[in-house]
């Protein structure tokens, strides 16, 4: 298949997807629907996070930024703007955060780069809450008049689908081949032409922007908003994780981990939150130890390799404590004192 | 303000800065020599602590005691963490920074294990038990008397430690391997034994400083996260891998926490340490006391 027609599929795919989650609720029940729009949101968040930082290899830990701040902005302005005006502004806001500080921060690679994003997500969070209790006088908002399902659900979905058919579309373009060049080796992109201060700032915008409306719309979903709901750190590190654990790199790993999140989310959290957590952590170190490139990577060769790798661990232990290799040991050296 | 009541406040921040510069050297051991930022340092001091907790209130027992004992019981888990998952991960990885990046996935994922773990165990609620709560009058100021305990213990260790790296042959053979490690494997240092070793011990000053830390704080399952971001900001400060500047870094950190609480309003706290660490890394990424 040659990248024509591989575009081609992918856009049938996401396509054909979109056509099912968007009859999905006039069958389904409200539990269901209301899990598809977790979904959603992860498919949006994680698609758009793949794009910018899988492809460039820059561990961006500030997504629960940008989707506070689109939340927040929601809270805020809900009752004096249109819906869309408000999503619009969410997005707008967090993109400006982005722009600002991706010309700050984006120069440093690496750890430093996680670390330092985090850090930035963690002090607009604490900025805001002190703002809140100090200035505003409160400690959150009540949102009274919310939208109705429908409409969220069909924002949220208007949202992923834009972020998985943009990292399809982008990725083909010149931008998205510099960012993959960033990836690779970003000194030998520079030196080839690539203004790559640009382009990393364009792409930390994109996935900002998406955030930033998730958030927005998201926001509405709870009817009672402060800073440690919407600024939550656990939205961005679910994200990062959904990401990695489907393969950051391509297309459809995020959307893939992104529904088998959702459903085992849904499932488990409600009755052990605590027993979720830790499978999620064990699926992530065995992610990043057995399968480093994530479930979009798996094959059924990969399923072979294993097999094959805990045969041969199983011969080495079996060799050792049947008293074999002892006995091997013991015959060589003594063959190497007869050589003599 | 008097004399007295800057001696309070100086001495308060310094109480508080030496655990950060106990915590902050584990971490520190763990991310210069390995390249392993450990986000799960802070969960390792809370299983210390919870430890602790559990031996005085069941058994009876100092929590003087369970100082080596902690110690010794999280370096033997951070000895079977390294053996489970940071081999692999070093044998697989093409490059140091791929193994960077995983290796923080992973310890990701170690933090939201452990914390888990020991919420669905022991329950969220705060705990806590009563040690040695007097106060001391010293110079005017008046201190509790566990505190004081607690600060010069974890001086104590931060101090052994630096002389263990200073002075004997295995902190030398550390510190070759901090500064270039293919050097120092060409000259004969083992890393297969090294490096597990060094994760142990930095696991084990977080249980120890845990130990310490619930003689004079309550604990809970939440107390690891805000040790391990205020470490990643005192190793900052300090510099990436360097002892003596964790240690200066984070008794200024205290003193910094301290000063801005008095000052302004404790709610701004966390946002205060979270400038300083911004500003750190954005104006002087290398550390504050780099030349």
């Amino acid at each position: 298949m040659n990248s024509r027609n591989l575009l081609w599929r992918d856009l049938l795919v996401l396509f054909g997807l979109s056509g099912w989650a968007l009859a999905l609720p006039a069958h389904a029940s409200e539990f269901a629907v209301s899990m598809a729009l977790t979904c959603l949101m992860y498919v949006a968040l994680s698609s758009s996070w793949g794009f910018f930082c899988g492809t460039s290899r820059y561990l961006s830990l500030a997504t629960s930024a940008f989707f506070g701040i689109g939340a927040y902005t929601t809270a805020v302005m809900l009752g004096e703007l249109s819906w869309f005006g408000v999503i619009a502004l969410g997005a707008g806001l967090a993109t400006l955060v982005a722009v600002v500080m991706g010309l700050a921060v984006l120069h440093l690679r690496g750890t430093y780069f996680a670390v330092l994003t985090f850090g930035m997500a963690e002090l607009i969070r604490h900025a805001i809450s002190y703002f809140e209790k100090s200035v505003s006088g409160t400690v959150g908002r009540v949102l009274a008049t919310v939208p109705e399902m429908g409409t969220i659900y069909h924002t949220v979905l208007l949202l992923a689908v834009l972020a998985v058919a943009l990292s399809i579309g982008l990725r083909r373009t010149r931008f998205g081949l510099a960012l993959l060049g960033i990836g690779g080796d970003e000194q030998r992109a520079q030196t080839l032409g690539v203004n790559t201060r640009l382009v990393k700032v364009a792409g930390f915008a994109f996935t900002a922007a998406i955030a930033g409306g998730v958030g927005a719309a998201m926001a509405v979903r709870w009817t009672y908003i402060d800073p440690h709901t919407a600024f939550n750190p656990f939205i961005g590190f679910q994200t990062v994780l959904i990401a990695l654990i489907g393969g950051a790199m391509t297309v459809w790993g995020p959307l893939i981990a992104a529904i088998v999140f959702s459903v085992l989310a849904e499932t488990l959290r409600l009755q052990a939150p605590q027993i979720y957590m830790m499978t999620l952590g064990i699926l992530l170190i065995l992610c990043v130890l057995y399968l480093p490139g994530g479930l979009a990577s798996l094959r059924w060769q990969t399923f072979k390799a294993w097999w094959q790798d805990s045969r041969s661990w199983w011969k080495a232990r079996r060799y050792e404590w049947s008293g074999d290799k002892a006995r091997d040991k013991r015959k060589a050296r003594e063959n190497r004192i007869v050589g003599l | 303000m008097s004399f007295s009541a800057w001696l309070e406040l100086l001495a308060s921040g310094l109480i508080t800065g030496g655990i950060y510069a106990l915590v902050a050297l584990g971490l520190n051991l763990q991310y210069g020599l390995m390249r392993i930022l450990n986000i799960a340092h802070g969960e390792f001091l809370m299983v210390g602590a919870y430890l602790t907790w559990m031996v005085q209130t069941q058994f009876g027992l100092s929590p003087l005691w369970m100082i080596p004992l902690s110690f010794a019981l999280l370096m033997l888990l951070g000895l079977a963490i390294h053996w489970l998952c940071f081999r692999r991960l070093t044998a697989t990885s093409p490059n140091l920074d791929v193994f960077e990046a995983r290796g923080l996935m992973v310890a990701f994922g170690l933090m939201f294990l452990i914390q888990n773990a020991v919420s669905a165990i022991w329950g969220g609620e705060l705990r806590g038990y009563d040690y040695m709560t007097d106060p001391v009058a010293m110079g005017g100021a008046q201190f509790a008397a566990n505190k004081l305990l607690v600060f010069f213990m974890a001086l104590l260790f931060s101090l052994a430690l630096m002389v263990l790296l200073r002075k004997t042959l295995l902190g030398k053979g550390v510190r070759a391997l901090m500064q270039s490690p293919a050097g120092a494997q060409l000259v004969g240092i083992n890393t297969r034994t090294l490096h597990p070793l060094m994760f142990g011990i930095g696991l084990g000053l977080s249980g120890l400083a845990g130990c310490l830390l619930s003689m004079a704080y309550t604990i809970s399952p939440a107390m690891g996260e805000p040790y391990t971001v205020t470490a990643l900001i005192v190793i900052t400060l300090g510099g990436f891998g360097s002892m003596g500047g964790a240690l200066a870094g984070g008794l200024l950190l205290g003193v910094i926490e301290a000063i801005g609480m008095h000052f302004t309003n404790p709610s701004l706290k966390a946002l205060l340490s979270y400038v300083v660490f911004i500003g750190v890394l954005l104006f002087r990424p290398k550390g504050l006391f780099a030349k």
